[in-house]
């Protein structure tokens, strides 16, 4: 009986394990992939706090207040979240394809060191690819997943965001040595580089607009463009979609502040129009990353709340007319409802607000995002 | 840096799982990175080998707005699809995103092709200028 030795095992085919060789661009370098990383690394990370920012005013801790000021703190990190993410685009894609190679690495695991972080690898690929299909998607309210985009949108930039510090911590020393040394060849470098860098300025040259009002005729390839919607003000929600046009035309319809007050009040749109009117230009600044100012005009919060004798440290609870939908309520932390620029708002840009704007009357306040600025409000609830 | 980046996956994991369909989630998050390595890297390879035949000179340009016109068009594309479009919502997708997609890339497309005619202009001119040096490439 021969026994056969152990060591030897049948010998892959050489078209697996000399695949990588076989890629001839010499732009698949340590180099370019270094340089597309470190840039990445910066807009991710940029992505991640601004993604942070939006999800945090709108679940806010217990613990924390944000500021009402400055009024366009929120419009500015979520134009750089949405813009600074669609232009990153390039930038992925560039840096897979300059390592796409090592995907073929022979052989695919050496070790369980080498496996776990050829894993990793993968978390930071499959997450960052899914945050831009999705995201992507989002914006053009293409709803193709089955799972809500900002639940999943959220829980996977920690994955993301995880899988890229296990990496770069793997990759320094190669990034270190990018940085400082310098190439001696004559690789084309920096022409492929300028090129990735051309296609993302591309794509936030033709989208900016929709956030940037000035350069909103450029925005050819955004999904809103300022000055287009009733009243020169694009909408998310109409009130059809919301299933409020009739209670929201309803003569009927009636104010009431109640909750922790010392008077309640219940008061028609002429009692509310008998009220000092205040004019404040604040931008709707939609968590899509679009945003677009406006003029409204109407009853300040603060006053409302004087009036029915809420307490000065109190949280304050807006309803609007629609029956669901998460955004049907939305919560006022003092510093914005203290704030003189917060308004319920009976008009926009010199009219009376469109019933998709939120006729009869609409929460308005500076530094927000957009699904907090409730619609078709009917009560307001000091807790 | 890497505990913190093992701590950070696990919270990442953890939301999915207990907020999410975490099979529908695993889907997409897998299948985005099989689609990109399996379908989409193996066009711009074979785009790249489509490209080996043009000289030197103009490869490089082309290269360049091929890479500029078809990241613009994988983040226009649902625009131009237009899935997301309501009757009742007409400020939500308000431009004729095809046309504008087709005048991007006509521009993406006379850049390049100036840019070719520059460099062959200033090569024939350097070529006449300095006499000596022809023959020398």
């Amino acid at each position: 009986m021969v026994r056969r030795p152990a060591l030897v095992r049948p010998r892959p085919p050489a078209v697996l394990t000399s695949l990588p060789a076989r890629f001839s661009s010499r732009l698949h370098d340590e180099r370019v992939a270094a340089w597309l990383g470190m840039a990445l690394g910066v807009s991710f990370l940029s992505a991640f706090a601004t993604g942070l920012i939006s999800h945090f005013m709108q679940h806010p801790p217990a613990w924390a207040q944000w500021p009402s000021r400055p009024v366009n703190l929120y419009r500015v990190s979520q134009g750089v979240h949405v813009i600074g993410g669609l232009a990153t685009v390039p930038l992925l894609l560039a840096k897979l394809w300059t390592v796409y190679p090592k995907l073929w690495q022979w052989p695919p695991v050496r070790s369980a060191a080498h496996g776990l972080r050829r894993l990793a690898v993968f978390a930071l690929v499959g997450g960052a690819l899914f945050q831009f299909v999705t995201g992507v998607l989002n914006i053009a309210y293409w709803y193709a997943f089955p799972f809500l985009f900002t639940t999943a949108h959220y829980w996977t930039a920690y994955i993301v965001i995880g899988a890229l510090l296990v990496h770069a911590a793997d990759q320094w020393p190669k990034a270190r040595r990018t940085v400082m040394t310098r190439p001696q060849d004559a690789v084309g470098r920096r022409a492929f580089l300028l090129t990735v860098a051309g296609a993302g300025g591309v794509i936030a040259a033709t989208t900016a607009g929709e956030a940037f009002t000035p350069l909103a005729r450029l925005a050819v390839l955004a999904p809103r463009r300022p000055g287009t919607g009733p009243q020169g003000l694009p909408v998310n929600r109409s009130a059809a979609a919301a299933g409020v046009t009739a209670p929201a035309r309803d003569p009927g319809w009636r104010l009431t502040v109640t909750g922790r007050v010392a008077r309640e009040l219940t008061l028609s749109l002429d009692d509310l129009r008998a009220l000092p009117q205040h004019t404040a230009r604040l931008p709707i600044a939609c968590v899509e990353g679009w945003s677009a100012d406006g003029a409204w005009r109407g009853v300040r919060l603060r006053d409302l709340l004087a009036m029915a004798g809420a307490p000065a440290g109190a949280r304050v609870r807006i309803e609007s007319l629609q029956r669901g939908g998460i955004y049907r309520t939305s919560q006022v932390a003092p510093p914005h409802w203290r704030d003189p620029l917060t308004l319920l708002a009976l008009g926009l840009n010199g009219e009376p607000l469109h019933l998709d704007h939120g006729y009869p009357c609409r929460l308005i306040a500076p530094n927000r995002p957009g699904v907090m600025q409730t619609k078709w409000v009917h009560r307001v609830v000091v807790e | 840096m890497t505990a913190a980046g093992l701590a950070l996956i696990a919270v990442g994991v953890r939301g999915v799982v207990t907020d999410l369909d975490a099979a529908a989630w695993l889907a997409w998050f897998a299948g985005a990175a099989i689609l990109h390595d399996g379908v989409l890297v193996p066009v711009v390879l074979a785009a790249g080998l489509a490209t080996r035949r043009l000289p030197a000179a103009s490869r490089r340009v082309v290269h360049a707005a091929l890479i500029t016109a078809a990241c613009t068009t994988a983040v226009a594309l649902p625009l131009v699809l237009g899935r997301g479009r309501r009757a009742d919502e007409p400020s939500r997708l308000p431009l004729p995103y095809d046309r504008n997609l087709a005048i991007v890339l006509a521009a993406i497309t006379v850049a390049a092709a100036a840019a070719i005619a520059a460099r062959a202009i200033a090569a024939r001119r350097q070529g006449r200028s300095r006499p000596a040096d022809r023959g020398r490439t």
